[in-house]
């Protein structure tokens, strides 16, 4: 293995900071410019690839930089869930990159920090140390808040700012957690510290420092009252699309993966598996809820990524093998369909120089290929049989058999559809005025996403292998009978569109549950507080 | 038991400076604020790691009782780290401050919301 992981996270690093120093000012520049990007990326995904092959051969693998020994040092670990989601990162950020090249003007700094954010995702998806974990976390929000506010216009100097603080705010918390645990139990290793917790004597000691990563994680992760700086985030008007697709496709999905190694940690300690399984749900419902009720479409987008990280946590904090296997699979399927859809309101955006859901018509007539794409993206995010999202909701729905949550799935499917109903209002009609001429060529990321939804729910069974090292196939009666079920809940979901949500005006209701910061730092507050207070009595 | 260690001064530091998050509506306050949150961690690292008869390692002699190196390893990046940010947040609220005119969180928030109408 010879230092590969560590290249994977430097590689980027390093090459991306060089990369600013490149003017882009004429052709050839510019040709420059794409070749390397280019390269970059073909190194990283058959660097990847190559770890995927190696861990599943050999098993979990480990390197401690420096060759300090076990629990000292700083160790990257591979794993079968973290290489894969690594690749894919990876694979998302190639689209991305690619989407970003052909846009008119292109600046190369965007590139540099893309490729750069890049190198420190694969560096949290593959730290098993909590303070590298940190530094990691702290150097990404700066360059993402870089790129948000890269236009420096009012709305996104703000949006920068607010995203800046809060998450600095939430990583002190994360950070003071990691010191009380460091100072009781002398390891920041997660899997030294899953031995160290087994054998643990004062479980009461522990409730403070987990309360408050936990506070951390969720507000990376945008859990229900600590979301409101997602959407600000992640649809900022002026930052480039292929950004937003690149906040919500993939960054957001390290909070959830950051939750998943910290639940797996304490799962001796403190069953906190019920309380997330009720968060998960009411953030899923909240999520959709104000979805349906925005009008720009970027936001109704980004408002949607939390309304499915909702549905990922509820898999995950089912406790059940399958539903586990069927949430981390919506994490990758919704890696997808959601840059598919970002990228290809870029693009209606461009075009048609607005964002507001009901004055954009007739996207179909207009640009068919894009439209397509976004039809296929959109099946996928509702679960439309033989689309990728329709296996991982079955995964997930298949261990909540018998539950409550059962009935949770399907309402939030519900919700999902309505929201999307009234997305996809803007692909039928007629529009009068002339459109900005979109080259074709741009249409042709999009479009390969799309596929790709596809092809995870059709070779579902080969990818789950591939990734998972997991056999996995679908019982086709229970299949069927949720296809069915998803026509019926469609019918459902169109009826109570058309007669009932299109006629409430629930934007003014929506615009007022938005918090400014310090409503969300003492949101952050009380959460860290109830956290405490549900694990004293409820989880110990 | 002793109240005055290292640990429960920087609780309560750390806790007085999430409080300020909370309830000071001004951008540079919150900065200041993130900036006494960050102090409050140092000490609470570096003061887990020591006891009172712990001798610095300065020659090659004295290796036997010395604190705990690896609290103070991690807070040398963490320094770093605050460095970084703050001035990050600090340039950022230029331009935040040439766009609004203001840094109150609550005017600035008002006046996004009306120009995104």
């Amino acid at each position: 293995m010879n230092n590969i992981l560590v290249y994977l996270v430097l590689f980027p690093i390093l090459t991306g900071s060089f990369l600013g120093l490149l003017k882009c000012n004429n052709t050839r520049k510019r040709k420059i410019l794409t070749i390397v990007t280019i390269f970059i990326q073909s190194l990283l995904l058959i660097g990847s690839l190559y770890v995927l092959t190696y861990v599943k051969d050999f098993g979990t693998t480990a390197q401690n930089i420096g060759n300090w020994p076990d629990f000292i040092g700083i160790t990257l670990k591979a794993d079968i869930y973290a290489v894969s989601f690594v690749l894919m990162s990876i694979s998302l950020f190639t689209f991305a990159i690619i989407y970003q090249l052909t846009e008119n003007d292109i600046e190369s700094r965007v590139f540099s920090l893309l490729i750069i954010l890049e190198g420190l995702i694969i560096g949290i998806f593959l730290s098993n140390d909590l303070f590298n974990i940190f530094v990691l976390i702290e150097v990404a929000t700066i360059v993402i808040s870089l790129l948000i506010m890269y236009k420096k216009d009012t709305i996104s100097t703000y949006d920068g700012m607010l995203y800046l603080l809060v998450n600095i705010a939430a990583m002190s918390l994360f950070l003071f957690g990691i010191g009380m645990l460091y100072k009781m139990t002398g390891v920041i290793d997660l899997t030294g510290l899953k031995d160290v917790l087994s054998v643990f004597p004062d479980k009461k000691a522990l409730i403070v420092p987990y309360g408050l990563m936990l506070t951390a994680v969720c507000l990376k992760s945008a859990v229900l009252p600590l979301f409101s700086w997602l959407p600000h985030a992640h649809a900022t008007p002026s930052a480039p699309s292929a950004i937003s697709a690149v906040l919500s496709g993939i960054y957001v999905k390290s909070g959830i993966y950051l939750f998943l190694r910290l639940q797996n940690v304490f799962s001796d300690v403190f069953d906190t598996y019920y309380l997330f399984l009720i968060l998960g749900f009411v953030t899923a419902v909240a999520g959709f809820m104000l979805a349906v009720s925005q009008k720009d479409i970027k936001l109704i987008l980004a408002y949607h990524t939390i309304s499915q990280i909702g549905m990922i946590m509820m898999g995950l904090s089912m406790n059940s093998e399958s539903a586990y296997l069927g949430a981390v699979y919506h994490i990758i399927n919704h890696a997808f369909f959601k840059s598919c859809l970002f990228l290809s309101a870029g693009l209606i955006i461009s075009a048609y120089k607005s964002r507001n859901v009901y004055k954009i018509k007739g996207v179909f007539k207009n640009m068919p290929i894009t439209a397509t794409a976004c039809v296929m993206a959109i099946l996928g995010i509702t679960g439309a049989p033989l689309f990728n999202g329709s296996i991982s909701k079955y995964w997930i729905s298949y261990g909540a058999k018998g539950g409550w949550a059962e009935y949770a799935l399907i309402l939030i499917n519900i919700g999902t559809m309505i929201s999307f109903i009234k997305y996809s209002g803007m692909l039928t009609g007629n529009y009068d005025s002339t459109l900005v001429k979109i080259s074709k060529k741009r249409s042709v990321p999009v479009l390969i996403l799309s596929v790709m939804c596809l092809l995870g729910g059709i070779l579902s069974e080969p990818i789950i292998s591939f990734l998972f090292n997991v056999q996995m196939s679908p019982n086709l009666l229970d299949y069927l009978e949720k296809s069915l079920l998803f026509f019926v809940s469609l019918g459902i979901a169109y009826l109570l569109y058309r007669y009932a949500i299109s006629k409430v005006n629930l934007y003014k209701i929506a615009s007022r549950l938005e918090l400014g910061f310090n409503g969300i730092c003492i949101s952050m507050g009380v959460f860290f507080l109830v956290m405490l207070l549900y694990i004293r009595i409820f989880a110990m | 038991m002793e109240l005055i260690t290292g640990e429960n001064i920087s609780i309560l530091i750390f806790f007085a400076g999430f409080s300020g998050l909370m309830l000071k509506r001004n951008v540079i306050k919150s900065i200041i604020c993130i900036g006494i949150m960050q102090a409050a961690i140092i000490i609470f690292f570096l003061s887990s790691g020591l006891s009172p008869d712990n001798v610095p390692p300065i020659d090659a002699t004295g290796l036997q009782n010395v604190a705990d190196p690896l609290p103070q390893a991690l807070m040398i990046t963490d320094i770093v780290i605050g460095i970084g940010v703050t001035a990050m947040a600090l340039s950022l609220f230029i331009h935040m401050y040439h766009q609004f005119g203001t840094s109150d969180w609550e005017k600035a928030f008002k006046l996004r919301k009306d120009s995104e109408e």
